[in-house]
């Protein structure tokens, strides 16, 4: 038809130029598209990237609808939740805030735990001198030892890890009543650098120079419990030592096996070694850069340490297998009882154990720490299925407590059981009727029989 | 002119992207050039056009392949196992929640305590005084005090269950961390106890078996201290003044106005007593405990206590009113050894004080314990572990944040810190860290100055 207004000529030009033209433009756009792919745009991206997106958008366009909808009709609920008494629609972030700004650290400074002590033993002495109502002895053999453990200021994302981290603290006030030891929950993060597992350094770093009482400071982790409340740490097998974990000499020294100890539960005594080791421990620690490169580190160096970021248990291995000779004397790696205890090879035994042995082993028998590493039964995903994880923390936890219980005549029902049932009768002369296992007046909690009150 | 040259081979070839164009160019209508061409030549030009077309589809896709990649097909497959575990969880969570147990025997009918019978806490014990003072003597290595201090236990607890709604166990938690702080600087053991000993004395009944065992049990104790788990201690450096009472068995927070004169049932809070180790308090809880068992025997004590006690709601009888009851009517049984304690707070309301605090921390200092710096805090009413209260929940939650930051800013100073507000988790440095850290602890140590409570009562 155009034909007629230009002629036959000028059509066939203007149809070739058409035709050049998408050709080029086609092949102008191959060569962007081939470009792009292999040495990216910068700033607006590669393919990849907006595949990303738009498959991103595509897909939240068809589920945009139903949060959406979900958050509407939650949003006449909230409003009124100022006045609602309603404990399930409340969502605490909003009444938490910080009146003050945090203060950024200095990038430049190198991390350091604290100024530099070098004469802690000397000053420590001198206090205890100054001081002798309170002794870092509290018995011929027993040092005064501190647990510590700790959680979040926060409520935990899983709707039952609350309820887990309640019943695990109450378990080690339990064991901790019993021996004679003090506790510590700690709620605070001292220092937002070190977050994480390594919050625990600035904290034990304070703690034993705010208490120079504290022969030993005995930290676990806040899912470990205590299995074995008859068991009493044999503290005089340490008593050259200043530093003990669970662990094996090989694994740590020969292989060195990211696995080969377990900082879930160690004891430190109070002591300038101890800051130092501190102070060789920490530089790991401070998160972001640093701590994301030390990871690196630590999975070329160790055995079988899957590539994160660094952890404290991986840098003490690495700390104490390159610097052997520094360490290696005050650090007794003890095997001979589950100082921790890993849960997966000793839950399923619990029933084997109550009918072949006794409290007051401490290891394979009869475990002292069941530790669940791994459950992370405060936040919302572990490295376990979730039912495992609960169902065997309800088990530990009423296995340690038929102990405490039976002490006043009860026991669970069984091991997967709330309720608890009476295993011996009241009777009207309760003081001649001794617990089996000796634990209501037992002999580590005795006070020295002194002529003076 | 060479570009049409090129064309034109190519439009031999059968056309390149273009398309078949060449011959509409130079036949001007494709209707026109199928009627001039041979119908073999066409199929054939047709056939190398899908060709063509099909190979630089081929490439095309190859390419864009090799740049975005074909993306996560298994996505969706993702998805499923996500969905999966959150309903597993879910169901793991719902069953861990409820009150159902594997050892409940299986359609057993509820049976109730008998309102003809009288509940006992177990066999009677006439001789406790005398057979405690025999096993104190015999046994030494347990005295009942320690560095001069009578030796106390705190016993609190919460149900074994997880609350109806996480923010509960949390607080609940926190409470107990507040707990241990204060017993830690004060050598006061406690017991947290998450056991029904006693299925009849269920609820708030659930202290008095729990506290009648732990006396019998455990000898050693001179006073047994009960608190609530919704009870948090404010004033972390008082310290009960216990010589006060030596004449006294039972102290517990209350007004003798409220309780004589106008007979209300608040005029005493059993979230906070203390109780002597001895037969009288064993004997207070054999008479307290009748109106205790569920069932028809509470509910029908619950009707007499309304009928009685001032102010009183209609509902089952609770531990609290019951013992108004009984020291209203028995009075001069057991009021003679009872002290209702109101110069410092053994038990402080919360609605009145949490609003006050910074005001405290900015006039007064800790070591008081009454309204000027409390004691303790008591969030009655707020039933975290719930699912609801008495009260706003914004309000109740606030307003524990409030006090348990109020408390742990106490603990902190020691170590340096304390909280960025009385509403933040957060906390921030306020001295220094210093080469000598022994300087520091003797003068923040609260263990190093506590302060007795005045023997001197206020009213």
């Amino acid at each position: 038809m155009l034909e007629r207004f230009l002629g036959p000529r000028r059509v066939r030009q203007i149809h070739r130029a058409a035709r050049n033209g998408t050709v080029t433009f086609l092949c102008l756009f191959l060569t962007v598209v081939v470009l792009r792919g292999t040495i990216g745009a910068g700033k607006f991206g590669t393919p990849e990237q907006d595949f990303n997106e738009l498959r991103d958008h595509l897909y939240s366009r068809g589920r945009r609808v139903e949060p959406h909808r979900v958050l509407e009709e939650a949003q006449p609920e909230t409003e009124s939740d100022n006045q609602s008494n309603n404990y399930a629609t409340f969502d605490i972030t909003k009444i938490l805030h910080d009146d003050e700004p945090e203060e950024k650290p200095d990038p430049n400074k190198p991390y350091s735990l604290g100024p530099k002590i070098s004469d802690w033993d000397e000053q420590r002495s001198e206090w205890l001198k100054n001081n002798p109502q309170f002794p870092n002895f509290i018995g011929p053999n027993k040092p005064r030892v501190l647990l510590v453990t700790g959680s979040s200021p926060k409520p935990c994302e899983n709707p039952v890890g609350d309820h887990y981290l309640l019943k695990a603290i109450k378990n080690k006030i339990d064991y901790c009543r019993l021996h004679g030891i003090e506790v510590f929950y700690n709620m605070a993060l001292l220092d937002a650098e070190m977050a994480g597992f390594w919050a625990k350094l600035p904290l034990i770093r304070k703690l034993l120079l705010s208490h120079p009482e504290i022969e030993f400071l005995w930290w676990m982790d806040s899912d470990a419990m205590f299995t074995d409340m008859a068991f009493e740490v044999p503290w005089e097998r340490y008593k050259d030592h200043n530093f003990v974990l669970h662990g094996w000499n090989e694994m740590v020294y020969d292989q060195k096996n990211w696995i080969g100890l377990n900082t879930g539960s160690f004891l430190l005594r109070n002591s300038q070694w101890a800051l130092d080791i501190l102070d060789a421990w920490a530089p790991m620690g401070p998160k972001g850069k640093v701590r994301d490169e030390a990871g690196k580190i630590l999975t070329r160096e160790l055995k079988d340490r899957p590539v994160f970021e660094a952890d404290d248990q991986s840098a003490m291995v690495y700390l104490l297998a390159k610097e052997r000779e520094k360490w290696g004397s005050k650090v007794y790696l003890e095997s001979a009882y589950y100082l921790h205890g890993y849960w997966g090879i000793l839950v399923d035994r619990y029933e084997e154990m109550m009918e072949n042995y006794h409290p007051g082993l401490g290891d394979h028998r009869w475990p002292l720490v069941t530790h669940f590493v791994g459950c992370k039964p405060c936040g919302k995903f572990g490295d376990y299925p979730v039912e495992r994880c609960l169902r065997q923390m309800d088990r530990a936890y009423n296995f340690g407590d038929n102990q405490i219980l039976q002490m006043y005549g009860f026991e669970h029902k069984n091991l997967g059981s709330r309720r608890v049932k009476r295993v011996r009768n009241e009777t009207s002369n309760p003081l001649e009727v001794k617990d089996e296992l000796g634990l209501l007046h037992p002999a580590f909690k005795a006070v020295k029989v002194s002529t003076s009150s | 002119m060479g570009q049409e040259n090129i064309t034109q081979k190519r439009s031999s070839g059968g056309g390149g992207p273009g398309g078949g164009l060449p011959t509409t160019t130079a036949n001007g209508g494709r209707g026109r050039s199928s009627t001039l061409l041979p119908r073999g030549r066409q199929l054939h030009k047709t056939f190398n056009n899908i060709k063509i077309t099909i190979l630089c589809g081929f490439v095309t896709i190859l390419v864009l392949r090799g740049t975005i990649g074909i993306g996560n097909l298994g996505s969706s497959g993702d998805d499923a196992m996500n969905q999966n575990i959150i309903e597993e969880t879910n169901r793991i969570l719902a069953e861990i929640r409820s009150d159902s147990d594997p050892s409940d025997p299986v359609n057993e009918p509820e049976s109730f305590f008998s309102v003809n019978d009288t509940f006992a806490l177990g066999p009677k014990i006439s001789t406790w005084d005398q057979d405690r003072k025999t096993w104190l003597d015999q046994n030494p290595e347990f005295p009942n005090h320690i560095n001069g201090k009578p030796r106390i236990l705190l016993v609190t607890g919460s149900p074994p269950k997880p609350c109806d709604n996480p923010i509960g166990d949390h607080y609940l938690l926190k409470a107990i961390k507040n707990k241990i702080d204060y017993c830690r600087l004060h050598g006061i053991e406690i017991v947290y106890n998450l056991a029904h000993l006693d299925k009849e004395l269920a609820g708030y009944w659930a202290k008095l078996p729990l506290l009648r065992r732990l006396m019998l049990s455990h000898p050693e104790v001179e006073w047994i201290w009960w608190m609530d788990s919704d009870a948090l201690f404010t004033d972390m450096v008082f310290e009960i003044p216990l010589s006060k009472y030596d004449n006294y068995n039972l102290v517990v927070h209350g007004y003798p106005d409220l309780m004589f004169e106008q007979k209300s049932w608040i005029a005493l809070n059993t979230g906070s007593f203390l109780f002597r180790n001895c037969q009288w308090s064993l004997d207070l809880l054999d008479d307290w405990a009748p109106m205790g068992p569920k069932g028809p025997v509470r509910e029908e004590a619950g009707k007499i206590l309304t009928a009685n006690l001032k102010g009183r709601p209609a509902f089952e009888a609770d531990d609290q009113s019951a013992l108004i009851y009984l020291l209203l009517s028995k009075k001069d049984r057991w009021m003679d050894k009872v002290f209702l304690e109101n110069s410092y707070y053994l038990h402080g309301y919360w609605a009145g004080l949490v609003d006050r605090y910074e005001e405290m921390i900015e006039k007064y200092h800790p070591g008081l314990g009454d309204e000027r710096w409390p004691f303790v805090t008591h969030f009655v009413g707020c039933k975290p572990c719930g699912s609801y209260g008495d009260y706003p929940v914004e309000r109740c939650l606030s307003s524990m944040e409030r006090a348990f930051n109020f408390a742990d800013n106490q603990v902190l100073k020691l170590y340096g810190f304390r909280h960025r507000g009385l509403l933040s988790p957060k906390i921030k440095r306020i001295r220094n860290e210093t080469v000598a850290p022994l300087e520091v602890v003797d003068q923040f140590d609260i263990r190093r100055h506590p302060v007795q409570g005045s023997s001197k009562s206020r009213s």
